[in-house]
């Protein structure tokens, strides 16, 4: 049915893929945002880019927008499910700290997307966020559009183990979702990523293939002695530069453990009772990962704080 | 001086983004609590009140609140006389020091003597303090003190709330209260709508509150008429498509604390997903949608639901049409697992469950279903179960938990049990028993129907009770992590009220045999009992029976609760005749008097040392009354039996009158004892009337 509609969408929509990204982008850049791009290592979400996880530790103030591909291995429907999928798109802003209109500048993101709040029913419902393996909460809302979830909005409590002060405000958008509003669209691969006169691309052109061998790589043919194996190695070489005072490179080793479990879950090798243990491990490398930032941030006398004073307005 | 106290409305609204629904109006009553609690604590009078709550605010109006505290005679009590005043009677450094401290001279206090001791005191009459003076500090403290499971922190500020605070409006009279709530500058600004009136609205005085939000403000801030709004919305929709919808009270309230000004609609899936058990079409729109179902007039779901938006769209066409895109995903996911489920067949998941863990101590959820396997054995067979079925059951019950759907929604474990199994093709009444094993959930629940799923419920809870004991997370206080004070209770209630003619105790014994011996399990049968019969008083209690009644039936220390239960009716209904009192004092007597004897070495009665009167005539009607009510006992017939042996009430109390039991004559004091202790014996065979009070 959806295939059928194409056509006809294709002329309704001024809002392709690509347009959507450009116009969050722009729309955060104009509100102080460092507009990053994706960390290019498998990350379950954008939280887990070190612009956020990192950044949302200590005193500095910061702002960043940016994309990033998020691999859910579990959530891998060989390609055949109109919109779960392994790999997505995220659009990450985190504002810290948290701005009294957070609300109303994420709304005003909306309408800069020609979303109008007097048409759609836009609502906060109350979601709490947990990650386990960052050793992260904290308390926020999911956003409906027509109650479809388009966002995760939440106020960072506590990253790595330790309570966060000033509290980071993070907005992570579900690109995907976002356009299937917008394009009026029922499945996801057939989004339009982009068009022009000459051409038309689809979402499903660029990664519906990419959906079908991962979910086989995920559920059926990842070596789970390998995984095994890489996931104690990660976790020692993390281990062994958070020893060496190495914040970020210890965190990148807890990233790569983190991303091989999530692939062992997907192929069920670990058990339940095992899970615990596994997820333990990883909080404990990214609770030491945060502590040794956070120290070699105090070394260099918080820099950020210093250029821009710590006080709530000091993007106004 | 008469001093003017006049009264003021006050108007409190915290102004906040967006609440969570579930524990809105909770936290708002609790609010309004509070401050009513504060003002009677601090002498301030008031008269109605009213509570408010939306998303984005709670607001409380206490009407006809004094503006002043009345004066109040203080006493303060300073040091003792011999410690004010040296040896020659020169105040004291201390009792200058006290004096001081109240702004007075020594000569100013005067003397407070009591049998206790001999003080200085000082009399003050404290002034009343202005009401608006007294507010801020008893809104902070109030706002501290709300029940809230986790507060936040929001941009570089310390205080801590539900959500970031946005406004305070705090208004006495026309006047608003200069002061700071937590962090927030209180003023008269309340602000409308998210959209629809995003603009300030000033209130000018409380009253108005109401009135002003739901014009211009569109927001309809009174949550009992907004419930009721919603409510009356989506039954007429529901009428007006032949329908009626499916309001599910913690629905209708979750939705009402998620809008302002609340627009229903209704909205349509594919009817090919009708096909999916109702349960699961009505989880998928009440959980992650918070839809109304719809039912048609024959009681079957429509492919239909009924939504509530929080505006007034300028296109309502489009609300419509993309709730309808956010359902059909999701009931194709219910498709997809209610397929692949259907397809693995329940007992597939046997095997899975050796991976999933009970408890660590208690090992895997396979394991318990093992255990189950010999409980329900004990069970099935007195209670006239095919024992097949039975255990078929106890191999099944948890298989669903390894399903997708109940991953999907865990409140339908049991429910898609149910299904599964019935269309694996196990027998009917196993499939049955896999959903009805969880019933009670909740106090005044329904208890399972079939005698099937009774035995499975009993084997669950029985064996979970003394897992739980034995590894020592025994609950305490108002600690009850695995919920045992619900598991007993829900047990207690199979066996009485669907009348389960089984042996608590021996249940016990099985189900700690079946615990490896690490666990210790056996060691925890007395305790779980006790823990049991504690349950079972509240039980009773709550049921209007009286403790003494209880304590009585309690004493005789059965494990079969439907001979308890029927001890316990018939001594309810013995407890008034008239004869009860004197036969309860009687068995009271005996007990004391047995209890000091001894030398008692048999209940032989011997006919030629019974030397009164009244002694004879009492032995050969307690003889008469054994024969005659031994039978009835044995029949269970225990109100008839207590009634026969109220009849002993006139012999007993001749007894007591002429004989003394504890006479010189050593063979005749024993044939006495005797006598008594065979009296005694055959009341305890009902019950301990003794314990009964008048």
């Amino acid at each position: 049915m959806a295939q059928d509609n194409k056509k006809s969408t294709v002329h309704k929509t001024q809002w392709s893929f690509q347009q959507l990204i450009f116009a969050l982008q722009q729309y955060w850049s104009g509100h102080g945002c460092v507009i990053a791009q994706p960390y290019d290592m498998e990350l379950g979400a954008g939280t887990f880019h070190p612009m956020t996880f990192l950044r949302a530790i200590g005193p500095e103030p910061w702002r960043a927008a940016y994309v990033q591909p998020s691999r859910r291995p579990t959530d891998g429907r060989y390609g055949e499910h109109p919109n779960r999928l392994q790999h997505y798109y995220q659009f990450q802003v985190v504002l810290k700290p948290s701005p009294d209109a957070i609300q109303q500048l994420y709304l005003d993101s909306l309408k800069a997307l020609g979303i109008d709040t007097h048409i759609h029913d836009i609502r906060f419902v109350e979601d709490n966020w947990e990650s386990p393996t960052l050793g992260a909460w904290g308390l926020g809302w999911e956003v409906w559009l027509d109650g479809m979830e388009i966002s995760q909005f939440t106020y960072f409590q506590q990253i790595g183990g330790g309570d966060c002060n000033p509290v980071t405000g993070e907005m992570t958008y579900g690109l995907e979702r976002i356009a299937m509003c917008l394009q009026n669209c029922s499945h996801v691969f057939n989004l339009i990523w982009t068009q022009d006169k000459q051409q038309l691309v689809t979402y499903g052109d660029i990664y519906h293939q990419n959906e079908v061998e991962m979910s086989r790589y995920n559920f059926g043919q990842a070596n789970t002695e390998s995984l095994f194996n890489w996931f104690d190695a990660y976790e020692k070489e993390s281990q062994a530069l958070i020893d060496a005072g190495l914040a970020i490179p210890a965190y990148e080793m807890t990233i790569k453990a983190s991303h091989i479990f999530n692939l062992l879950d997907a192929r069920g090798a670990i058990s339940v009772t095992e899970r615990q243990g596994y997820i333990l491990r990883v909080r404990v490398l990214a609770c030491a990962v945060a502590k040794t930032y956070y120290e070699s941030r105090a070394a260099l006398d918080f820099p950020l704080l210093q250029r821009h004073g710590a006080t709530d307005d000091c993007y106004a | 001086m008469i001093v003017m106290r006049s009264k003021q409305d006050l108007l409190i609204e915290i102004g906040t983004e967006e609440l969570p629904p579930k524990s809105l109006s909770g936290v708002a009553q609790a609010l309004h609590d509070e401050m009513c609690d504060a003002f009677k604590e601090h002498a301030l009078d008031f008269a109605t009140t009213s509570w408010y709550a939306t998303p984005r605010r709670i607001a409380v109006i206490i009407r006809q609140l004094s503006t002043c505290q009345p004066d109040r005679q203080a006493q303060r009590r300073g040091p003792a006389l011999s410690a004010a005043f040296d040896d020659a009677g020169k105040p004291t450094r201390a009792a200058e020091g006290f004096a001081r401290s109240c702004g007075a001279t020594v000569g100013q206090l005067e003397k407070l003597e009591t049998d206790k001791g001999r003080w200085l005191i000082f009399d003050a009459r404290v002034k009343g303090k202005p009401t608006k003076t007294l507010i801020p500090d008893l809104l902070e403290t109030a706002l501290k003190r709300l029940p809230i499971a986790r507060r936040m922190r929001w941009g570089a500020s310390n205080v801590e709330f539900i959500r970031p605070i946005k406004w305070v409006v705090l208004l006495f009279g026309r006047e608003t209260i200069a002061s700071e709530i937590m962090g927030i500058k209180a003023g008269r600004q309340s602000f409308g709508h998210r959209f629809h009136h995003p603009e300030a609205i000033p209130i000018e005085q409380p009253d108005d509150y109401p009135a002003l939000l739901k014009k211009p403000g569109m927001v309809l801030a009174n949550y009992n008429e907004r419930s009721a709004l919603i409510r009356s919305q989506v039954e007429r929709i529901a009428e007006k498509n032949n329908g009626t919808a499916v309001i599910d009270p913690e629905l209708l309230d979750e939705v009402t604390a998620l809008v302002e000004w609340p627009v229903s609609f209704m909205g349509h899936f594919n009817p090919d997903f009708l096909k999916l058990p109702k349960e699961v079409l009505i989880a998928s729109m009440q959980d992650h949608q918070k839809y109304f179902p719809v039912l048609d007039k024959a009681g079957n779901l429509q492919a239909s639901f009924i939504g509530v938006a929080n505006i007034e769209s300028l296109q309502p066409a489009l609300i419509k049409q993309g709730n309808e895109r956010v359902i059909q995903p999701r009931l194709s996911d219910a498709t997809f697992f209610w397929n692949r489920d259907l397809n693995n067949g329940l007992a597939t998941h046997i095997a899975g469950l050796k991976k999933i863990v009970y408890q660590k101590k208690l090992g895997s959820l396979y394991e318990k279903s093992e255990r189950l396997h010999n409980i329900i054995a004990s069970l099935a067979i007195p209670l006239k179960v095919d024992i097949n079925n039975a255990q078929r059951a106890a191999e099944l019950c948890f298989c669903d938990l390894l399903t997708d759907m109940v991953f999907e929604f865990p409140k339908l474990q049991g429910t898609m049990g149910k299904y599964y199994a019935a269309a694996d093709g196990e027998d009917a009444t196993v499939a049955a028993a896999l959903e009805a094993y969880y019933l009670p959930r909740f106090a005044g629940d329904a208890l399972p129907s079939t005698k099937l799923a009774q035995c499975l419920a009993m084997s669950e809870k029985v064996d979970t009770l003394l897992g739980i004991f034995a590894i020592g997370k025994v609950p305490t206080g108002d600690k009850d992590p695995f919920g045992l004070r619900r598991t007993a209770i829900g047990l207690l209630r199979i066996i009485i009220e669907c009348e389960c003619d089984i042996d608590l105790k021996a249940l016990l014994d099985i189900a700690a045999d079946n615990y490896p011996d690490a666990i210790n399990a056996k060691d925890r049968v007395d305790d779980v009992f006790q823990f049991l019969m504690v349950r079972l008083r509240q039980y009773y209690l709550d049921a209007g029976v009286s403790f003494d009644v209880f304590e009585s039936v309690l004493a005789i220390r059965t494990g079969k609760l439907l001979d308890f239960h029927q001890r316990l009716t018939a001594v309810t209904a013995f407890r008034k005749r008239p004869e009860a009192q004197s036969l309860a004092a009687a068995n009271k007597r005996i007990g004391n008097i047995l209890k000091k004897s001894t030398g008692l070495d048999n209940d032989k009665i011997d006919d030629d040392l019974l030397t009164a009167g009244s002694e004879t005539t009492l032995a050969i009607s307690l003889q008469a009354y054994q024969k005659k009510v031994m039978p009835m006992i044995a029949n269970r017939d225990y109100q008839a039996t207590l009634t026969e042996l109220a009849g002993l009430r006139g012999d007993i109390d001749n007894f007591f009158d002429n004989v003394m039991v504890l006479c010189d004559d050593n063979d005749i004091k024993r044939n006495r004892l005797a006598l008594l202790n065979n009296l005694r014996l055959l009341f305890l065979k009902i019950a301990d009337i003794s314990k009964l009070q008048g």
